[in-house]
């Protein structure tokens, strides 16, 4: 096996070329069907790459393999014991076979084992419909219990930390969360104790299941011993619909789906991309979803009174056309981190290149120093700060920064604001200037912070409820995919745009967000590659099968 | 009919053009030419149709209920109890009168919901979800939420069914891993006045008896875990 190892990774394009076989592949027998894989493999992977699933619960791709679960096993020729394959690194010429009859039976005896004192309490627990557990029992037992004497009983509803409950009783005793502490988050806050049938998860000596990505080991957890009490009880696995999307919550744009119900987000979970945030999220990021339903605004707003889009829009352009009649450089425009390149796009061609504006700044929230690791964490609280820079660097100017504006505005250089997303924490000082603007027009989502002091607020969508692309810390451009509709008359941002520069008496024309990235590829170097992506459908998890 | 197609071409109805629109190319107003009825006699035809209907009226009028032996099969209900073969044997009785559930109802009549305790009072329902998700008229509500008891964990914080919307299917009956939920209660949807009314809240489908006599109130479903921890023993 030695022989073999290099540290090529995997080419997917090699892979694609079935005739042509690299010299740095291993190829073996799997159920009489020859598989060629890459070194390093081990069987599991091996025979999930011709699509036979080996049951298992400690093996997780993302996490150190364990082998404790016993689950896997397969028998092997030439081989005197049966092996646990998520450990089996594949070897040239090995024969596998999962199908065999003993095989076969010592994965059914081991899940007997395994159900032996788990509670069987389904109907209560919160991961009944992506559980593991229920799973590989209707594959593989679906036999009543022949268990005639009491279980072993556990503690139930114990707090492990602030997120965090475990129910012993159901702990299957995989340890995958206490690897997830290990090496994802990297501190050890979890370990097993006690021996055999009273074996049992608890926090380590002094420690409290805090880490800033604790919720991933609910997501690894194959039973509902791990629960989050952000979620705990509120939806049912299998009524949610999920939607592909990107986390909004920092600049690193971990990959995720939103769980939605009721046009309403419930949770947000971790999807894979090996490049970007593999198998894992923080916990931070996952609580981004309580903004959406937090304070929105459902109507535009003119001097703190609910109007109709038309006379908000009306209102805002009599402002705006005043003031580009009169001092073009008092005119000030924020463009905002906060939102997809399209939006920033759109506002910043009607800024730019129609208007002619000199000032133009990246609005957005204060980075915040002290939450950034080298993990997933970055300092930068807003989702696409780096896409908004390319799009200024490539119309050709420079984007004012916090400091710059409120100079501007202290300095009385601004009166008029057409403002980009509600999340820029100024000074008082220019906070006070902001109200003696003459006139200050907020695209908004929330009507909490500078949304209050506006002349004219429009109400926009929010990250999970408009299509639109983000540019994340590496460069890399992702899409997102609306998941429900934005409340009440809000709209995407670059509709709102659209429809004031209409009123402005000028023609944007774009009528869906795809149409805007397109030009945007055209027009910023940084787009050159990127792909708008194929529409996604949601998919109900009802339907999704088991994702322990 | 069937002879039409042997008669001369004349003798179908044909249409005569009378004007013809200029902007709608093919619409046109028109005057159906009918032939002249050949056979426009449809009296006979008539009386002995009238002559069934005359049959049964006379039939039903004057040998009506109790003495039998009429086409009409509808029961004065409630008056009027099913008793047996002979629908016109028994007379309303008020002694004897079931007074909610009609002995003509069948054992496995379904009547409202209602919801059971467990034994100390308190709901059954561990708000699995199981009947709202089987429910094909989406008719029930439940808001999960989370009890101090670590036995019990999960319960139906509300729990309301809109008889309106219900179809009386019983899968939520059949769903119901804790026995929780039955619809042995015989009772018809009451009629209201506001459709607010026709929902059933968890307190009055907690306070439901059911209505048959062989049914008891009590679930023989054990819930729970069973025997007590192992520090406990030791």
């Amino acid at each position: 096996m030695s022989d073999h190892k290099t540290d090529n990774k995997p080419d997917k394009t090699a892979a694609g070329k079935a005739e042509t076989t690299p010299p740095n592949t291993v190829t073996l027998t799997i159920d009489g069907r020859e598989v060629t894989v890459p070194p390093n493999t081990n069987v599991l992977e091996a025979a999930q790459s011709i699509g036979i699933e080996i049951s298992h619960f400690c093996y997780h791709p993302g996490l150190s393999i364990a082998a404790c679960c016993r689950q896997c096993l397969v028998k092997v020729d030439k081989m005197p014991k049966l092996q646990p394959s998520c450990q089996l690194i594949a070897s040239d010429g090995m024969v596998v076979h999962i199908a065999d009859p003993d095989a076969t039976l010592a994965r059914q005896q081991m899940l007997e084992f395994t159900l032996l004192n788990h509670p069987v309490d389904c109907p209560i627990c919160d991961k009944a419909g992506e559980c593991t557990l229920q799973r590989f029992y209707f594959d593989h037992d679906n036999a009543p219990s022949r268990l005639d004497v009491a279980k072993v009983r556990k503690p139930k509803v114990v707090d492990l930390g602030p997120h965090i409950v475990l129910d012993a009783e159901r702990c299957i005793l995989c340890t995958r969360c206490i690897r997830v502490c290990d090496e994802v988050a990297g501190e050890h806050q979890l370990e097993m104790r006690y021996r055999s049938d009273r074996e049992e998860l608890g926090t380590a000596p002094g420690a409290v299941l805090d880490n800033p990505y604790s919720i991933n080991t609910v997501d690894v957890c194959p039973v509902g011993a791990l629960t989050a009490k952000d979620f705990r009880f509120t939806m049912r696995a299998w009524e949610l619909m999920a939607t592909p999307s990107v986390c909004n919550g920092c600049a690193t744009g971990c990959n995720i789906e939103i769980h939605h119900k009721n046009e309403r987000a419930w949770r947000l979970i971790p999807r894979h991309n090996p490049d970007v945030n593999q198998y894992w999220m923080c916990d931070e990021g996952r609580f981004t979803y309580r903004a959406l339903r937090d304070n929105r605004l459902a109507g535009p707003v003119i001097d703190g009174l609910p109007a109709s889009w038309d006379r908000a829009l009306g209102v805002a352009a009599d402002k705006l056309k005043a003031a580009l009649d009169g001092d073009k450089s008092k005119l000030g425009v924020i463009l905002s981190a906060q939102h997809s390149n399209e939006d920033n796009f759109v506002l910043s061609k009607l800024a730019r290149d129609i208007w002619q504006l000199g000032k133009i700044y990246l609005g957005g929230k204060a980075p915040v120093p002290e939450r950034a690791d080298d993990k997933l964490r970055d300092a930068d609280v807003n989702p696409n700060t780096a896409g908004v820079k390319a799009v200024a660097r490539a119309a050709g100017y420079t984007l004012g920064d916090k400091s710059a504006l409120e100079r501007d505005l202290t300095g009385g250089t601004l009166s008029a604001l057409l403002v980009l997303g509600n999340d820029i924490e100024l000074s008082d000082e220019a906070l006070t200037a902001l109200a003696g603007l003459d006139a200050l027009i907020v695209i908004a989502s929330s009507e909490d912070r500078i949304a209050r002091r506006t002349d004219v607020t429009l109400p926009c969508a929010m990250w999970a409820e408009s299509h639109g692309t983000i540019t994340n810390r590496q460069g890399r451009v992702q899409r997102m995919h609306a998941a429900f509709p934005p409340p009440g008359q809000a709209m995407p941002a670059w509709e709102i745009i659209n429809r004031l520069g209409q009123a402005c008496d000028v023609a944007l024309g774009y009528t869906h967000p795809r149409t805007i990235f397109k030009e945007l590829c055209g027009a910023v170097d940084a787009f050159k590659d990127a792909e708008w992506g194929k529409p996604v459908r949601p998919l109900q998890l009802r339907f999704a099968g088991s994702r322990g | 009919m069937a002879s039409r197609q042997t008669k001369p071409v004349d003798e179908v109805p044909r249409i005569e053009v009378l004007d013809e629109s200029d902007r709608n190319p093919g619409v046109r107003t028109v005057r159906v030419i009918r032939p002249e009825p050949q056979n426009a006699s449809f009296f006979p035809a008539t009386l002995k149709g009238l002559g069934v209907t005359l049959k049964h009226f006379t039939k039903n009028f004057f040998r009506s209920r109790p003495k039998g032996n009429t086409d009409i099969e509808t029961l004065d209900y409630p008056a009027i109890p099913r008793s047996g073969e002979a629908f016109g044997d028994v007379r309303p009785d008020p002694e004897t009168r079931p007074e909610r559930f009609p002995d003509y109802y069948p054992d496995r009549f379904r009547g409202l919901h209602r919801l059971m305790k467990r034994d100390d009072g308190r709901v059954r329902c561990v708000a699995c979800m199981c009947c709202p998700t089987v429910c094909p008229a989406n008719c029930i509500t439940i808001i999960p939420a989370e009890t101090e008891d670590a036995s019990v964990e999960k319960y139906p914080a509300v729990f309301e069914i809109d008889e309106l919307r219900c179809v009386v299917c019983g899968l939520c009956v059949e769903a119901c891993p804790c026995d929780a939920i039955r619809m042995d209660t015989g009772m018809h949807a009451p009629p209201v006045e506001e459709r607010g009314q026709a929902i059933w809240t968890k307190d009055k489908m907690l306070e439901t008896k059911p209505v048959h006599r062989k049914r008891d109130a009590t679930s023989i479903a054990t819930q729970g875990g069973v025997g007590p921890d192992w520090r406990d023993t030791e």
